[in-house]
């Protein structure tokens, strides 16, 4: 069977009626989460996986684990439609992704543009998901057929890659990164450990013997420490929202936006396949590049649609292309792609090459229900953007304690004890101190994720080589994986010393 | 704030290191048919997470002084945290419907006074909501009421 009939099946798998209310849901709720300030694409798919968890627990596994990863993307790449829709009506933005449309796209609405900055932004989304979309399918296949040819020793220096990747660019200090990634791989050897059944650091607690949950961990950095943070910062983002106006672009307008949102959507997914980088780091670099080849330079800053264009594609590209990683090899990127990839495992759904061959409806039914989706989010965002922008005056007042008690209920449905709620509370709590002094959380939750199979593959290939380390740089491919790995933590430092400025990677 | 900050987290995070190590030589080394045992892993981060803490130790001992901004609102805070810690110890013996209508409405009237009636309508039908939605549609569990 080629690619056209795995697609083809795939769509088979995201027309059914319930993965099509699954995807309608997904992309109406990361529309809303990437509109609201408070909360983000993290926490955002983070507090659903409880909510899926409950609602596909009639279905055979498969199936439920193709019905909420369709519903639990659809919020991962729903949010960067949404999280545009303030940077332009309100100069802040809802998600780091969006922070340089609010450049031009405030600029716009002041001009009594916003209505085509909104629609400019969703169309360019959508030519970006496409595209992405399009560059997953054709590389899905050849990319897991390579990755299939991996040993351990391949495996766990490519996971190091990863983990190196999202902590050189992750938040402005690299030692905090790489702490905060040490001691999430640190967390996740607590617990029984899977190769000799010997239990470590449990110290009696029958909750410590399967290891810290995940989820739990993921929606108090996240979630909890996101609200927290907003109680004590007093971040009630009281704004003055733009009117929206006019919604269709006109002809000059789709004219001076083609060029751009053809470049970001290409450049968005590229820089998304790259570990670590990500839909902030994309819509920068775009919004650079198109500024660079403009032949109107001085027009970005005060209202040119190309700035609003390009930039909002490249996120949406990057989420695309940040799917491609995670899938084939079984590698998030980024702290969201960590949180859907910790969603598929709790299913028993190994994410990595064999994802096509073990659970082609999984896989397939995720990337054709993307397409759905997508053409959904163009619907939604273009007549519904005035409903929207009506979502970012929820109050905070009612919002915040919703958060707090939508996490609980999350966790408690799942894991049924006060034990992880203990744990989600601290973890709030620890997500507010690290977040608010630097430490970055998301690569502590990637190396929660990534740790047991960096750990198996570790002892896997030194067992196969009788305890000696030289295994992982006497294969080629392992030591090109770990060149580059610490060429990606060297290049920032260097660059830092000689008093270059870097740009970093918030969290996305 | 942040340089403080910083040179605590560097000693507790070796200290977390250091208690890595010690506990990792407790666990039994063999592991069988191999000599890689589930000591290895936990051992060799422990030491690396020293290293680093070292590291952020001296960055944070040379970085300047910074002038903390506007100071966080703590008293909204610790009351809606309390609320929380309570709501958690209290989940199963008062049941699911009655400490989340507590705390939320704790929750709204400590972040913005008065609009009561709307609090308690939010309040109650988030609480009932959920209950009925999760125990009677999806055939979810949750401590009902008190008995």
């Amino acid at each position: 069977m080629d690619t056209v009939q795995f697609l083809m099946d795939g769509f088979g798998v995201a027309m059914q009626w319930q993965n099509l209310a699954f995807a309608f849901f997904g992309v109406l709720i990361g529309t809303a989460v990437g509109v609201l300030p408070g909360i983000g694409p993290m926490s955002g798919v983070a507090l659903l996986i409880p909510i899926t968890a409950t609602l596909t627990s009639g279905l055979d596994p498969q199936s439920a684990a193709a019905s909420s990863i369709i519903l639990l993307a659809g919020v991962y790449y729903g949010a960067m439609y949404g999280g545009s829709t303030t940077s332009i009506l309100l100069n802040t933005p809802g998600e780091s992704s969006s922070v340089v449309t609010a450049l031009d796209g405030y600029q716009m609405a002041r001009q009594g543009r916003a209505g085509a900055a909104l629609s400019i932004s969703a169309i360019g989304s959508f030519v970006a998901g496409i595209v992405s979309l399009l560059g997953l399918t054709l590389l899905a296949k050849p990319l897991s057929e390579l990755a299939l040819s991996f040993g351990p020793a391949e495996y766990f220096s490519l996971m190091l890659l990863g983990l190196c990747a999202v902590s050189g660019l992750a938040g402005s200090s690299i030692t905090k990164a790489l702490i905060m990634t040490v001691a999430g791989l640190l967390l996740a050897t607590i617990g029984m450990d899977n190769v000799s059944g010997v239990s470590r650091f449990t110290y009696d607690n029958p909750y410590l013997y399967s290891g810290l949950e995940f989820l739990t961990v993921a929606v108090g950095l996240f979630a909890l420490g996101e609200v927290f943070r907003t109680i004590l910062d007093r971040d009630n983002g009281d704004g003055k929202t733009a009117k929206v106006g006019r919604i269709l672009p006109t002809k000059q307008d789709m004219k001076e936006s083609t060029g751009p949102i053809v470049r970001g959507s290409l450049l968005g997914f590229f820089i998304g396949v790259l570990p670590g980088a990500g839909a902030t780091l994309a819509s920068f670099f775009s919004y650079i590049a198109e500024k660079k080849i403009s032949k109107r330079p001085e027009e970005f800053g005060h209202g040119a649609i190309a700035g609003v264009a390009a930039p909002e594609s490249a996120n949406n590209g990057a989420s695309g292309g940040a799917m491609i990683p995670l899938l084939t090899m079984g590698i998030p990127g980024s702290g969201t792609t960590a949180i859907l990839m910790g969603a598929l495992i709790m299913y028993n759904v190994q994410p990595g090459p064999l994802l096509f061959e073990d659970n082609p409806q999984v896989a397939w039914g995720l990337i054709a229900s993307m397409f759905i989706g997508n053409v959904m989010l163009l619907v939604l965002n273009m007549p519904l953007v005035k409903v929207f922008a009506k979502v970012i005056d929820t109050p905070a007042k009612y919002l915040l304690p919703v958060i707090v008690a939508i996490s609980i209920f999350g966790v408690y449905a799942v894991q049924f004890n006060i034990f992880d709620l203990a744990l989600l509370l601290a973890c709030g709590l620890l997500g507010y101190f690290l977040t608010k002094n630097d430490y970055p959380v998301a690569p502590l939750v990637l190396a929660l994720v990534l740790g047991p199979m960096i750990e198996n593959n570790m002892r896997r290939a030194l067992t196969s080589s009788n305890g000696d380390f030289s295994v992982f740089v006497t294969s080629p491919v392992s030591l090109i994986f770990l060149l580059i790995g610490a060429l990606w933590i060297s290049i920032p430092l260097i660059m830092k010393m000689r008093g270059r400025s870097v740009i970093i990677n918030e969290e996305d | 704030m942040s340089r403080t900050f910083d040179r605590y987290a560097s000693i507790i995070f070796l200290l977390i290191g250091v208690f890595f190590i010690v506990e990792s030589r407790k666990i039994a080394a063999t592991s069988y048919g191999s000599n890689v045992g589930p000591d290895i892993f936990p051992i060799g981060l422990g030491i690396l997470l020293i290293l680093l803490s070292i590291k952020l130790f001296i960055e944070a001992l040379k970085s300047k002084q910074e002038t903390g901004g506007e100071k966080p609102d703590y008293k909204r805070f610790f009351i809606i945290f309390a609320a929380a810690v309570l709501y958690v110890v209290l989940l199963e013996p008062l049941g699911y419907v009655i400490t989340t209508f507590l705390f939320l409405l704790i929750g709204f009237q400590v972040l913005e006074r008065g609009g009561w009636l709307k609090s308690i309508v939010i309040a109650a039908a988030f609480s009932f909501g959920v209950y009925y939605i999760f125990v009677g549609l999806l055939q979810g569990s949750l401590p009902g009421f008190p008995v």
